[in-house]
């Protein structure tokens, strides 16, 4: 464990000293403020669309940090080199890939940690109401989401080339599978077979992230969603992220590297 | 189908993968060949090594030289467990080197070095101490000394990405050295040194030695191999030519490189 | 000769072009068969961003944001497009007499689950149908105010100030849940200046005056211009906003039965009720203002109409 915390440590430090997490935390912030300093029909209180619109760019920024920061972990290692000193050492592959997506894992719930106290004291300080809980829940199901889009994304770069082919795919793969997922049984009804059946096969294949995304409820103050349906949806996550590492560990054991 | 012991360390290796009759040797090969195959069609396979047959004992610095393309990186990354061989065994101090454990008392430099940019030189070697699990005080107490030994105290908390090739090539070698290693691999070390860092590089391989320490290295450099080296290994083509001491191999011949260029077939082309 | 940088001759050709432009947009016309720029489209003399930016393409924000305001009406508990065609799959089949899988009715659109992840998924979305204006979610006025949907109806307003319906929503709740008026107003009056023509605007205006203002003699005369503008309509638009004339005179009927002005009670309910769907109950209340004109009546007022 100490060598794959090692792993993480290192990917931790990459995060912080990169602009990526700057650039979209500054952008999130200047938009939200900018929302925020408008004033619809001199109605100081008005808040949820601040609120729907601050979520929202959490929700994408994290997306693309976790995305990019871990898309190029292994093919950066490959290509700069770097590989061949750690994997000299009494590193195993499995454990490289169990480092890389815990570091990569982390890093993404501190900045989602970040983003959140923005969004708290932005909002808190119109509405005079923080339902603390209620965000903790929210930001634990985005993490552990998170911890799948990880995973998903390092077995995507094992298996394309480039990063920058590994971040559009997975990219375009996550907004679609978030987008219609939870409407393909509802799609596959009006179509014929055999369409039928192969979209309510993709409906109970593809991950279903609407398990994760508390914005709606946050927006609408609905208050807490009941914390087994929380347990289900996490042990939900953690079988396809053990899945997703699992299919990385055996692609990336049998790459030769050659220095 | 999985090998579990591709993914955990084990703490105490497996007796059985300990050969009796290895138990001097620390790094040995045994029939290795590894075979490359390409994906397109109809392209005959690659074979880097045919059959080797290698032995290194404790305590000697050990040249192995060949022309580009002879199969020594391939020994290398065999050694390294970066690739599996297709026939053949390799091993370390007696285990497989298929085994993660046998590389926990080696010290690798590649030819190549690039760390990690946005680290310091104290990071990098503090992260690769904790892989080897080397203790607080043990990892305080090398990194100075290490530091000093390849001369960057002075930069040590600089990223490395503002370090220039030769101080690259230094923090390479700090890495190498930062668990005491009892075996040192090295890749072409002093490939692209200015002749003032080859010199510093030659003074930390015998100070290895003195220390009784193994040292395996390939170079092109052959005067540093005659300087340096206890034995030599010439592989030509994936193939052993010819291995044994610096004078032995060297017979008649003036220098190291003739006894080489002869070695490995090179005919001078006469003038018409 | 000496070399001249790069970045000169980029500023060069930027200034170049900016010049250029700010010669030609103006008189840009004429091959538009427009007599000069401001009767070209006008989008570029336009003070509206959103009209400069996106040009008649705002539209289609509009409604998006329109639909926005519904939602957070509803605090977020909202068909998607995929629950509403199915809803109207349901209802077309409930028509035809077949049965349906999820439940018809208009205020639960997502039915019963329809399988372990459907069920699993819903627990963490807005599950209930409630309204912002009773407390929404929480049940809490204090924190649920149904100001929330103002913003999209100032936006959907900005992207399309022909959509009618924006003002007259955001008029209604900012009268009447949000107790300002004079912000309605203002709203009302915005939604004028852009749709001059539109009779629909002038009644959400009338009921402010009568139902907030309390200002009867105001109410009535701008019904009267609502119902004036109706007239002036071609035939289409009349049949097509034939439920405004009647709201109009139904309301002119109730202000006049209030005001104690049966006789005209009575004119404005009879030529509702040529347009109501529903004549039956406005004849009731004819009736009924009938035989309280026919009683002998104790009041000196009364009688001296």
């Amino acid at each position: 464990m100490k060598t794959i915390f090692a792993i993480a440590g290192v990917v931790i430090k990459e995060l912080y000293r990169r602009k990526d997490f700057y650039v979209l935390f500054a952008l999130t912030a200047l938009i939200t403020l900018a929302a925020a300093a408008v004033h619809f029909f001199h109605e100081p209180n008005i808040i949820r669309y601040v609120k729907d619109l601050c979520l929202l760019l959490i929700w994408i920024a994290a997306w693309i940090i976790t995305i990019a920061t871990t898309a190029r972990q292994i093919p950066m290692e490959r290509e700069s080199r770097t590989i061949f000193p750690l994997l000299a050492k009494p590193v195993t592959r499995g454990q490289v890939v169990l480092g890389k997506f815990f570091g990569c894992w982390l890093a993404s719930g501190l900045a989602l940690v970040i983003f959140y106290l923005f969004f708290i004291v932005v909002t808190g300080s119109r509405e005079h109401y923080w339902p603390l809980l209620e965000y903790f829940q929210a930001i634990l199901l985005q993490w552990i989401m998170l911890g799948m889009l990880t995973a998903m994304t390092l077995l995507g770069s094992i298996i394309f080339a480039a990063p920058s082919s590994t971040v559009t795919i997975v990219l375009i793969a996550i907004f679609s599978i978030w987008f219609l997922s939870p409407h393909l049984n509802v799609v596959a009804l009006h179509n014929p077979e055999p369409m039928r059946d192969i979209l309510y096969a993709a409906y109970f294949i593809l991950p279903h992230l609407e398990f994760f995304d508390l914005r709606e409820r946050l927006v609408g103050d609905w208050g807490l969603v009941p914390w087994s349906a929380c347990g289900l949806a996490a042990l939900y996550a953690a079988a396809y992220t053990g899945l997703f590492l699992l299919l990385t560990w055996l692609g990336f054991r049998r790459q030769n590297l050659s220095t | 189908m999985i090998d579990s012991s591709e993914f955990f360390l084990y703490e105490n290796p497996d007796e059985s993968t300990v050969s009796p009759t290895a138990m001097t040797a620390i790094l040995q090969t045994q029939k290795l060949r590894v075979e490359f195959r390409t994906r397109e069609l109809r392209q005959p396979v690659k074979i880097a090594l045919q059959g080797l047959d290698l032995q290194v004992n404790a305590g000697e610095v050990f040249g192995f030289l060949g022309p580009n393309g002879a199969g020594k990186t391939t020994t290398m990354n065999v050694l390294l467990g970066f690739v599996p061989p297709t026939s053949g065994s390799a091993s370390l101090f007696g285990i497989d080197v298929r085994q993660p454990i046998a590389r926990q008392r080696i010290g690798y430099l590649p030819e190549l070095t690039y760390y990690y940019k946005f680290l310091t030189a104290e990071e990098l070697l503090r992260f690769y101490a904790k892989i080897f699990s080397l203790s607080r005080a043990e990892t305080d107490k090398r990194i100075p000394e290490l530091l000093k030994l390849v001369e960057l105290e002075h930069a040590a908390k600089r990223p490395i990405k503002s370090y220039s090739k030769g101080m690259q090539q230094r923090v390479g070698l700090a890495q190498a050295l930062i668990n005491n290693p009892d075996l040192l691999i090295l890749d072409e070390p002093t490939s692209g040194l200015d002749p003032l860092g080859r010199m510093k590089v030659r003074e930390i391989i015998q100070r290895l030695k003195n220390e009784g320490k193994t040292v395996f290295f390939s170079s092109h450099e052959l005067g540093e191999v005659e300087t340096v080296c206890d034995r030599v290994a010439i592989i030509h083509q994936g193939e052993l030519k010819t291995v044994g001491r610096v004078g032995t191999i060297m017979g008649n011949y003036p220098t190291l490189e003739k006894a080489f260029l002869n070695i490995v077939g090179y005919q001078p082309q006469t003038a018409p | 000769m000496k070399k001249v940088s790069p970045g000169y001759w980029l500023a060069l050709l930027l200034a170049a072009c900016f010049t250029l432009a700010t010669l030609f947009v103006p008189r840009a016309g004429w091959w538009n068969n427009a007599p000069d720029a401001a009767h070209w489209n006008g989008r570029s003399a336009s003070d509206n961003a959103f009209r400069m930016l996106l040009g008649d393409g705002r539209k289609l924000f509009a409604n998006e944001f329109f639909t926005m305001a519904d939602v957070y009406f509803h605090s977020g508990y909202y068909p998607s497009m995929f629950d509403a065609h199915e809803s109207e799959l349901d209802v077309a089949a409930g028509a035809q007499g077949k049965a349906g899988d999820s439940d018809s009715t208009s205020d639960d659109f997502l039915g019963p689950p329809k399988n372990w992840i459907d069920a699993l998924g819903r627990n963490f979305k807005p599950n209930k149908h409630t309204h912002l204006d009773a407390g929404g979610a929480s049940g809490n006025l204090k924190t649920s105010s149904v100001e929330e949907i103002l913003p999209w109806l100032k936006l959907s307003a900005e992207m399309d100030p022909q959509k009618i319906e924006t003002y007259t929503v955001g008029a209604y709740f900012l009268r009447t849940s949000l107790h300002q008026p004079n912000q309605a107003e203002e709203f009302l009056r915005e939604g004028l200046r852009n749709n001059p023509r539109n009779c629909e605007i002038l009644f959400a205006l009338g009921r402010l005056y009568y139902d907030n203002y309390h200002d009867s003699n105001r109410a009535r005369n701008v019904w009267l211009l609502a119902l004036k503008k109706w007239n002036a309509l071609d035939a289409k638009s009349k049949a097509d906003e034939k439920l405004v004339s009647e709201e109009i005179t139904v309301n002119l009927g109730n202000l006049e039965r209030a005001a104690g002005n049966d006789a005209q009670a009575i004119h404005w309910l009879e030529a509702a009720q040529k347009v109501s769907p529903a004549p039956a109950a406005l004849q009731k209340q004819i009736d009924e203002i009938k035989a309280k004109m026919a009683e002998p009546s104790s009041s000196p007022t009364n009688s001296a109409r």
